[in-house]
């Protein structure tokens, strides 16, 4: 489970998308890119859905991105997660691969009326464990709302 | 004609459901004991009563996201054999459509004569679908598959997935949650004199303003109700049909498909066009289920559309042409649903209203509008669309008619 959200299971590290978490426990966020022609995407798999190459590295990312589309949780699914009160889930479209690459995460450190969509928000990590982390994201100019 | 088998019009009006059957609808948990054999097996029981025809003429089965199998089914009715049998992809009523689909085929090819589709849920415990996914947190230390991406950051419900697009289509059409409102709102005016139906009280707007935030924008009135059933319809050949019991209710079309990379929709892909993002998905296939049945949104006579969450009927409006994109909220809002509006929508209340039974209870209604005895009928309903759920990839649907 990640720090900010007691309860919840951490990813597992498959073949596919160990590298992700990863990286993310160095303080990285890396995105999959084709190695034949060059297209990002996420979430990672096997084969490029432009020309179907088999090959690919990953690629570190600016980590700048602007929220895409968001929701508060008022009433959480599981019961660990109800003393923290409302919490925030945004889908952040990354800066460094306008258009081609979201990634559903987290706004953490803002109040409700401050995350709206076009908010410009850089990328922070929440530790699950030694190795692994989730990429969150926290405003430019951080207010006391959702707990990281 | 050239080539008769792919031509669009080949399957029109070959297969029709003959008979519906369901048991009471239940509250959460409140068939738990009975287990879901036997849910199905009353569903079934009734709807070949409805037919008038025996179980044991069943020889085929086709459902969607449904744990009891065609071969304890055909065993414990003691047909002579199963001749067909498929299941389809997708997840919750996403995929509905696909199943009538696979049924129709099934009978207008001649590999069975009577095709059962079946659904059945008994929402307790971790069947419970608003707590799945949340669930799988409690059980794990860590979670495998495309889910690793969105249930640690406490997306754990399609509540949630469905507020995100929700979200994103207000941010670009304006659609407000005075909208979202006036979908409940019209549910609850068709189930109002409905007896089967769970929450008949009329309501207002403020009534649903008033009604607690879960996932923001959408409050508990936005949701629908868990509810426990066993429903069962039979499909047989427009031939065979003729000779039945109750007037046929003749497929027209039936299809489950998927946009461009659409994926899990939003419980864990979030890539897709944001025309898709901002949708229910079914474009695609709302295109495929008007030219395969040879009529258009303005032949249409009734719409049973899935409302597992108000703004996703308003996408799925969006997506099957009954208002442009972007305008479902204001067309909503001018009193387009209702009886006296140009396409009523949901005459029976909806999962909203009625029962939460994954789009079978709209099949049903869409079956009682052909047969002319809804309880709010459409006077000389023809052609009556089926919308199935905003959901995991395929979504789907399903023209009905009442002449060929």
């Amino acid at each position: 489970m990640s720090r900010s959200l007691p309860g919840l299971p951490g990813p597992r590290l498959e073949p596919t998308t160990a590298g992700f978490w990863l990286a993310a426990g160095e303080g990285r966020l890396v995105v999959q890119r084709c190695s034949q022609c060059g297209q990002h995407r996420h979430p990672p798999t096997e084969v490029c859905y432009v020309c179907n190459s088999l090959d690919w590295v990953w690629e570190d990312q600016p980590g700048t991105g602007t929220v895409f589309s968001y929701t508060w949780t008022d009433a959480p699914v599981v019961p660990s997660l109800e003393e923290l009160g409302p919490y925030n889930i945004s889908v952040i479209e990354l800066d460094s691969t306008q258009g081609v690459v979201r990634l559903l995460s987290r706004v953490v450190d803002a109040t409700r009326s401050q995350v709206q969509i076009g908010l410009a928000v850089p990328v922070d990590f929440d530790p699950v464990d030694d190795q692994v982390a989730l990429p969150i994201f926290r405003p430019l100019v951080p207010q006391a709302g959702d707990p990281s | 004609m050239s080539d008769p088998i792919v031509s669009d019009e080949w399957l029109r009006d070959r297969a029709a459901i003959v008979g519906i059957g369901h048991t009471p609808w239940g509250t959460r948990g409140e068939y738990a004991d009975k287990g879901h054999l036997r849910l199905v097996i009353e569903a079934i029981v009734a709807a070949c009563d409805d037919a008038g025809i025996s179980p044991q003429d069943v020889d085929g089965y086709s459902s969607y996201y449904t744990s009891v199998e065609p071969p304890d089914l055909y065993t414990a009715f003691g047909a002579k054999r199963l001749s067909y049998s498929s299941q389809t992809w997708g997840g919750g009523g996403s995929s509905m459509g696909g199943a009538f689909a696979n049924a129709a085929m099934a009978v207008a090819t001649g590999q069975a004569e009577y095709v059962v589709v079946h659904k059945v849920m008994t929402m307790e415990g971790s069947s419970r679908y608003g707590q799945a996914f949340g669930q799988m947190g409690q059980q794990a230390p860590t979670l495998p598959g495309p889910m690793a991406f969105s249930v640690p950051y406490g997306l754990q419900s399609p509540g949630q997935m469905f507020a995100l697009a929700a979200r994103r289509h207000m941010h670009r059409f304006g659609t407000t949650t005075e909208h979202f409102a006036e979908v409940t709102i019209n549910a609850r005016n068709m189930a109002h004199g409905n007896p089967e139906a769970r929450f008949r009280d009329l309501i207002t707007v403020d009534d649903h303003h008033r009604s607690r935030m879960i996932a923001d924008p959408l409050r508990l009135f936005d949701f629908c109700m868990e509810t426990d059933y066993g429903c069962a319809l039979v499909i047989t050949s427009a031939e065979r049909a003729r000779d039945l019991r109750q007037p046929p209710a003749y497929i027209r079309s039936a299809a489950a498909m998927a946009p461009y990379r659409y994926g899990g929709a939003l419980m864990s892909f979030y890539n897709h066009p944001d025309d898709d993002f901002a949708s229910s998905g079914q474009r695609d296939v709302a295109q495929a289920l008007f030219r395969l049945a040879g009529v258009g949104p303005a032949d249409l006579d009734a719409a049973m559309v899935y409302d597992h969450f108000t703004p996703m009927v308003l996408m799925s409006l969006e997506d099957f042409g009954i208002c442009p994109k972007g305008e479902g909220g204001p067309y909503a809002a001018d009193g387009n649903l209702g009886l006296k509006g140009p396409l009523p929508i949901n005459t029976h209340g909806g999962n909203l209203a009625e029962a939460y039974a994954h789009g079978m209870n709209h099949v049903y209604e869409a079956v009682r509008q052909v047969r002319g005895t809804a309880r709010l009928q459409v006077p000389g309903a023809e052609n009556v669309l089926v919308v199935g759920g905003a959901g995991p990839a395929p979504s789907s649907g399903m023209i009905l008619g009442a002449t060929p």
